[in-house]
């Protein structure tokens, strides 16, 4: 399901690189932000809430600043993983959460392997449930799957044309439980199927 | 551009561009699906699409109860002008100036930007495409790839003189600049207005759907978010909207899911507006016939596999939506007057309805709006005498053919084909190879000439009746003979069937009346005990689809069963004994083969043909490019549009062209009028056969 879920996501265009644990992961957006000579990002509000990327990233703002339109790299974490289709998910709470994920022009996405899942039928539930609040302002559901894409000029597939035009895939081997809203896991979708059996 | 009574401008690189994109989109799309039944996912979606159907008014309440309990106002528009009223409305109220859109073919329909720009208010598209099209001050050519007319020279002239700079003919930074001033404009906006794709009634959530973002940008970044969506897009569930998710970008664009899928519930930042347009909706969702127009889901896979929409262009093939679905959407939208124009391009070849995710009939409701439209609007005059006066009655048609006969040495030439024409026609190639009659019709022919063969039987396997269809009675006997011929050989007792007309030319030309009248003459004559033999797919489709629907009586329930064309008769009952009687000394030929549109996407009987033509030629077929594109003929289309038609069997001459094979074999009489004397008037030397003719030389070839 792991490698199904890779495939699918480079095939829409996303990389995936695999990362054992947290250190790991923020070693590599680091490397990634140094590497690609990044001074303007920002961070979703969620995960600027925890650490180590509260102390990592203090500096980072969780939207654009005034009178800016632009940024260069965006830092979210995804709820879910599809391998059907190679997207990710994310449970938007606000706006802004949904606009570190839209705006910048790259994109960094970690997500945990065990938040992979075989297809959107297995969180309709999930998603259904999370449409249905009304405690929160503005329930939201996004499903991203590789980057900002259009064939609008004579059908010839360009990329980033509102979105992101690189989408990063960071998955997280060795962490469970860490990023992403606590919901069901790949273990208990799996328990499930067993059961049904 | 059309132009008035003369002939339609047909765009050479439009139409390369168009072809280009059908064939690639057909290839990315048969990947998409590979693992998927799609039959069985379509008749899902449909059977879903009419279950909130029955239910829509519900559904649409509970939307609006759980909408609001999210904070969102829910607002119900009778027309296209009350919409448009309304989102005017909400815009004074918050002070919008500025409105960013991301794609709604709803606001085309209801002339959305042109109706704020006079009360001062601008509307900018933000999806790439309509950007495009709105800088050029034009109208979407596509529902899914609006900009799809133009080239890059196109949008970099258009890029020059909205920045003020020269800018380069190179795609990725013409995306660029569109990006740099699309945002500017997003950031400026104080409203957002977008589209669904579905709305769902358990969460009062929309489900929007896009490949750029752009509807994450306009729903997020202005303060005012408008939702402006047609009623029919309502579901029950979450799990519903997501199988829609399944079918819709893998039909329409042969991608696996689009970059973006946002599901949002209730406003965000500042007030959310969902407007709800109904323009006719409810009259439909009333018709019993026509309501499954509003199971369509703006996929386009129709016009990406539509012939015509390929060779003109959405420009032409469109009010506000295009090709055969656009008709049936105007007929209700905008009016039977704007519909006829479209109605009247449709092929009826049926191809559009094997790619349609919720199975809309679209072709046989485009025959069911051409009868509207005839008895609403009137027709031409020329029509109703040829379909009322001559083909619905049988002395008539006798009479008129037996008189061109008559004149035969005078229009005809040596080999068989028209030789005077009036002038008009002689601008088409098509045209200049018309068959004369043939000299003796199949009736007469087997009548004199064919008791010698059946005397050679031994063993009867009972009796056939071979209906011969207008063309072969009148132009094309010798298919006739072969095909009894061949029937004889194998046993059976051939008793030729009536020499009338089936009915389908005036029921597909919407005269329902005379198709009903010609089809009871014809019936009255059949022997419907045992099986019906038929040479031509239409006149079988008459006979198995069509019939029973337009006569109830049980006789007409029998003929529908006992029917089959040759093809299909002859592989269902005698494949081995045909393998036995075909002589072993036969030659190896090479053959392709086309699909004649009736034949495939009807009866479903293309298959058992190319079985039979491979076994008769001993040699595998070589295909063809897209074998299943209709050639132009389509019956009295060919009158109406004498260019299309003449474009189409252009590219189907081309494709046969580079198959190099010496045969092309098909099943459809009109279709063999069609590319034989395309073949003829290009000097293409190859020989169109018919595969009762094909099958006949195999077992009667010496070697």
């Amino acid at each position: 399901m792991i490698e199904r879920f890779i495939e699918k996501a480079k095939l829409a265009g996303a990389e995936v690189e695999r990362t054992a644990g947290l250190d790991h992961a923020l070693c590599a957006v680091k490397n990634f932000f140094k590497k690609n000579n990044i001074r303007n990002a920002i961070i979703s509000p969620e995960l600027k809430r925890r650490d180590p990327f509260q102390h990592e990233f203090f500096d980072l703002e969780t939207g654009l600043s005034t009178g800016s339109l632009w940024v260069e790299a965006g830092l979210v974490a995804a709820d879910y993983g599809i391998a059907e289709t190679g997207s990710v998910v994310h449970f938007d709470r606000t706006d802004e959460e949904k606009n570190v994920w839209t705006l910048p022009d790259i994109c960094i996405c970690l997500l945990e392997r065990t938040r992979i899942v075989p297809g959107l039928e297995n969180i309709s539930a999930e998603i259904s449930g999370h449409l249905s609040q009304t405690e929160i302002p503005s329930p939201q559901v996004s499903l991203i799957t590789g980057p900002s894409r259009t064939s609008d000029i004579e059908s010839q597939l360009t990329i980033g044309v509102h979105g992101p035009s690189k989408l990063v895939i960071l998955l997280l081997d060795e962490t469970e439980g860490y990023v992403g809203r606590r919901g069901k896991t790949a273990k208990d979708f799996e328990a499930e199927t067993n059961k049904h059996e | 551009m059309r132009k008035k009574g003369g002939r339609r401008k047909i765009n050479p690189s439009l139409k390369a561009v168009l072809q280009n994109f059908s064939r690639s989109y057909l290839g990315k799309r048969r990947n998409v699906l590979q693992g998927y039944d799609f039959e069985a996912l379509r008749t899902e979606l449909a059977e879903l699409k009419d279950r909130a159907l029955d239910q829509n008014e519900r559904l649409l309440a509970r939307f609006e109860e759980k909408a609001r309990a999210h904070g969102s106002h829910v607002l119900r528009a009778r027309d296209g002008a009350e919409a448009n009223r309304l989102i005017l409305n909400i815009c004074r109220n918050h002070g919008v100036q500025k409105v960013v859109k991301s794609k709604s073919m709803v606001s085309e329909e209801t002339g959305l930007n042109d109706f704020l720009a006079e009360h001062g208010i601008t509307a900018r598209e933000t999806d790439l495409g309509e950007w495009i099209v709105q800088l050029g001050a034009e109208r979407p050519t596509h529902m899914v790839m609006p900009a799809i007319h133009l080239t890059r020279h196109d949008v970099a002239v258009l890029f020059s003189e909205k920045t003020g700079q020269k800018v380069p003919e190179e795609i990725p930074a013409l995306v660029r600049i569109a990006r740099r001033e699309m945002r500017k404009e997003v950031f400026a906006a104080e409203a957002g207005l977008t589209g669904a794709n579905a709305l769902i009634a358990e969460s009062g959530a929309i489900m929007v759907v896009t490949n750029e973002g752009n509807g994450r940008l306009v729903s997020t970044i202005p303060s005012v978010h408008i939702v402006l969506a047609s009623i029919e897009k309502i579901l029950p569930r979450v799990e519903d909207a997501l199988l829609l998710l399944k079918l819709l970008p893998r039909n329409a664009t042969g991608q696996t899911i689009t970059s973006y899928v946002s599901f949002i519930a209730g406003p965000h930042k500042g007030p959310q507006y969902i407007v709800l347009l109904d323009n006719h909706r409810s009259e439909l969702l009333a018709d019993p016939q026509f309501r499954e127009i509003l199971r369509c889901i703006k996929c386009s896979a129709c016009l990406n596999v539509c012939p015509v929409y390929q060779i003109i262009g959405g420009d032409e093939f469109s009010h506000v939506y295009m090709g055969g679905i656009g008709a049936l959407l105007t007929a209700w939208i905008h009016g039977l007057k704007q519909a006829k124009r479209l109605a009247k391009v449709c092929l009826r070849c049926h191809r559009c309805e094997e790619y349609c995710p919720t199975k809309i009939r679209i072709a046989d409701l485009i025959t069911a709006l051409a009868e509207r439209i005839n008895t609403e609007t009137g027709t031409l005059l020329w029509k109703r005498f040829a379909f009322d006066g001559v083909m619905a009655r049988p002395s008539v048609q006798k009479a008129a053919f037996g008189a061109a006969r008559k004149a035969r040495r005078l229009i005809g030439n040596k080999n068989g084909f028209s030789r005077s024409l009036p002038a008009w026609m002689k601008k088409y190639d098509r045209f200049r190879s018309l068959p004369a009659p043939a000299g003796k019709t199949f009736s007469t022919l087997f009548k004199t000439s064919f008791v010698s063969d059946v005397s050679e039987n031994k063993e009867k396997k009972g009796s056939v009746s071979l209906f011969s269809g207008c063309l072969v009675e009148h132009f094309y006997p010798e298919i006739g003979m072969a095909a009894a011929r061949v029937l004889a050989k194998l046993g059976y007792a051939v008793k030729p069937g009536p020499a009338l007309c089936c009915g389908f030319p005036p029921s597909n030309a919407g005269f329902k009346k005379a198709s009903g009248k010609a089809f009871a003459k014809l019936l009255e004559k059949t022997d419907v005990q045992g099986p019906v033999v038929t040479l031509c797919p239409t006149c079988t489709t008459m006979l198995a689809k069509k019939g029973p629907e337009v006569n109830d009586s049980a006789r007409a329930k029998e003929l529908a069963k006992q029917v089959k064309t040759f093809s299909q008769f002859i592989f269902e009952n005698e494949l081995e004994s045909l393998s036995a009687l075909m002589s072993a000394r036969r030659r190896t030929r090479t053959v392709t083969y086309h699909d004649s549109c009736h034949h495939k996407n009807i009866l479903k009987a293309s298959g058992a043909s190319r079985k039979l033509v491979e076994k008769a030629l001993k040699s595998p077929i070589l295909e063809m490019e897209e074998p299943d594109k209709c050639c132009g003929f389509a019956g009295s289309f060919s009158l109406d549009n004498p260019d299309i038609s003449e474009a189409l069997l252009a590219d189907k001459l081309a494709t046969i062209k580079k198959t190099g094979a010496e045969i092309i074999a098909l099943d459809c009489p009109g279709c063999l009028l069609q590319i034989r004397g395309g073949c003829r008037s290009r000097g293409l030397d190859k020989r169109v056969a018919h595969t009762a003719e094909i099958i006949e030389d195999a077992i009667c070839q010496k070697g």
